[in-house]
């Protein structure tokens, strides 16, 4: 016999963001971005972090980031997924792409609005759009857009 | 770490959905199976190690679900969960285990029964503030990663549906295999349904129901026995950075896996991969990570693993048949897939592999992935080391 249970549970989660992650969230809010930079390799890390895994040495260092980079790789997705923040279902197909923002070393991983008919190339120059009323989370910045 | 030796497999069939059997079901299933491949009773176990990723059946404490079916009752037991490095990391577990001198006989059991939770979402809790918004699972992930692939090696969506091809057809001599597909043709991968560019449905693994298990000796604990023993010459392990972001061109660099299998093959004195190995079961949960792989496991210089499969050099004939079983393309219960890897591994040095032995199989190259950030590289052979 094979049967199915169907529940509806309320999942919030607290979180502590440790000191990086805050300064972080807090930038933007403000619409500031900031990587934190390992004094030993030199590495920019977004997001920002206690210590470097590489050098395992504490980041103490802040240098700004903009929230305009270069697209790493693409992909369009035409399977629905759910959004794992809001929950809700993502219409498809959407733009993804890897994003290696100015200043930064680390690429983003992040949704991508792209023009009727305009495929995307890697090495494209790609400009963050943002939400209008920020609130100090990642999807402040709701996708980048490829600027040509 | 003392010699060890793989000294028994077994598997349950693989499907979508294993209506017939609970998850204990198939964790017996296999663990039974194991056993009788190595001529033990269950009382000879010393330990047993669980691989499974409980977030994707929603059921906590799996170890304990199904501990009694995998014979621990009553004896030391341990959980591994490493996202798909989890079976091959608790295979690397037992060799430890037994090479400490801790244990003579570990039982090594994964599984994973997906058609019972949801794998889907399991995989978006990832960090909450960091990527969950944007968490696209598994096959928006990899299609970024193959777009970066594709452009750094120019390889061709032709030959990443020739590994699916390659994939499915050896799948069909393997009973235990979830798609046995004797005769799909690269036309049929290039036209299936697109998930995300540049990836389609028959570029990706399933997701199935199933277990595999293994027994592991050390070296004294196989002088009293008769069966034929798969030696362990080389297992190494390697974890990454966190964030997908901090691993640089995660499908053409690969570092985790590169660098674990330099270490393995400068243990195992493997010199030229392609022809010391007579033997691979490598973990490819998408067409193009096979092809990446090669590179990255030394089968050929960089960007020309295209070539690999145009030549048939990786095919059942070649000179170094890649995933005879059929590979995670073909099966994937996520939890087990790196034991069926190993399993599969040893049962061709054991020449037990029937429909889909590699003739004269001697040594045998089995590994694990997670996530671009965790590899396992295992070198096994049939002469002691
Ligand atoms: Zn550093």
């Amino acid at each position: 016999m094979t049967g199915s249970v169907s529940a509806e549970m309320d999942l919030t989660w607290r979180y502590a963001a440790s000191a990086p992650m805050r300064r972080f969230l807090e930038g933007v809010a403000e619409g500031r971005l900031e990587a934190g930079r390992c004094t030993g390799c030199g590495r920019r890390y977004l997001p920002p972090r206690p210590f470097c895994g590489r050098c395992r040495l504490a980041i103490t260092e802040w240098v700004p980031v903009t929230d305009r980079g270069v697209l790493e790789a693409w992909t369009l997705v035409h399977l629905p997924i759910r959004d794992g923040r809001s929950g809700e279902m993502r219409p498809s197909p959407y733009g993804m792409g890897l994003i290696r923002l100015d200043g930064a070393d680390t690429t983003l991983n992040h949704y991508l609005q792209l023009p009727d008919g305009v495929e995307p190339r890697i090495g494209d120059r790609v400009q963050a759009v943002w939400r209008p009323e920020r609130r100090g989370a990642m999807d402040d910045i709701l996708h980048f857009e490829v600027i040509r | 770490m003392n010699p060890v030796a793989v000294i028994g497999t077994g598997q349950t069939r693989h499907t979508r959905a294993r209506d017939d059997a609970s998850q204990a079901d198939l964790v017996r299933e296999a663990a039974s199976a194991a056993l009788t491949d190595a001529g033990l009773r269950p009382d000879d176990l010393d330990a047993v190690i669980i691989s499974n990723m409980e977030l994707f059946e929603g059921r906590l404490h799996p170890e304990l679900w199904v501990g009694e079916a995998a014979y621990a009752t009553g004896r030391p037991c341990l959980k591994v969960a490493t996202g798909g490095t989890s079976g091959t990391s608790a295979c690397i577990a037992g060799f430890h285990q037994a090479g400490s001198g801790a244990f003579d006989l570990v039982l090594v059991v994964g599984f994973e029964k997906h058609s019972e939770g949801h794998t889907q979402t399991g995989m978006a809790l990832t960090d909450p503030f960091w990527d969950r918004a944007v968490a696209s699972g598994a096959v928006g992930n990899f299609a970024l990663s193959i777009s970066q692939y594709m452009a750094a090696r120019g390889v061709t969506e032709r030959q990443a549906a020739q590994v699916a091809v390659k994939a499915r057809h050896n799948a069909a001599r393997n009973p235990h295999a979830h798609l046995q597909m004797p005769d799909l043709t690269v036309e049929q991968v290039l036209e299936s349904r697109m998930l995300a560019h540049p990836l389609r449905m028959l570029d990706m693994c399933p997701q199935s129901d199933g277990a595999a298990a293994i027994v592991v000796a050390s070296a004294g604990a196989t002088r009293d026995m008769a069966t034929p023993a798969a030696w362990v010459h080389a297992a190494s392990t390697r974890h990454d950075q966190p964030y997908l972001g901090d691993l640089d061109r995660r499908m053409a660099t690969m570092e985790a896996l590169r660098s674990a299998a330099a270490e393995a093959y400068s243990k195992a004195a493997i010199g030229d991969p392609l022809s010391d190995i007579d033997v691979a079961e490598i973990y490819e949960p998408v067409t193009y990570a096979e092809l990446a792989w090669y590179e990255a496991l030394g089968f050929c210089p960089e960007g020309e693993a295209g070539r690999l499969i145009d030549e048939g050099i990786t095919s059942m004939e070649g000179t170094l048949p890649v995933n005879p079983s059929g590979g995670v393309l073909s099966t994937n219960p996520v939890g087990a897939s790196g034991v069926i890897r190993v399993a599969e591994a040893a049962a061709q040095l054991m020449g037990r592999a029937g429909e889909h032995q590699v003739p004269g199989a001697a040594t045998a190259l089995a590994t694990g992935y997670g996530v671009y950030a965790w590899s396992d590289v295992i070198v096994m052979r049939s002469e002691e080391p």
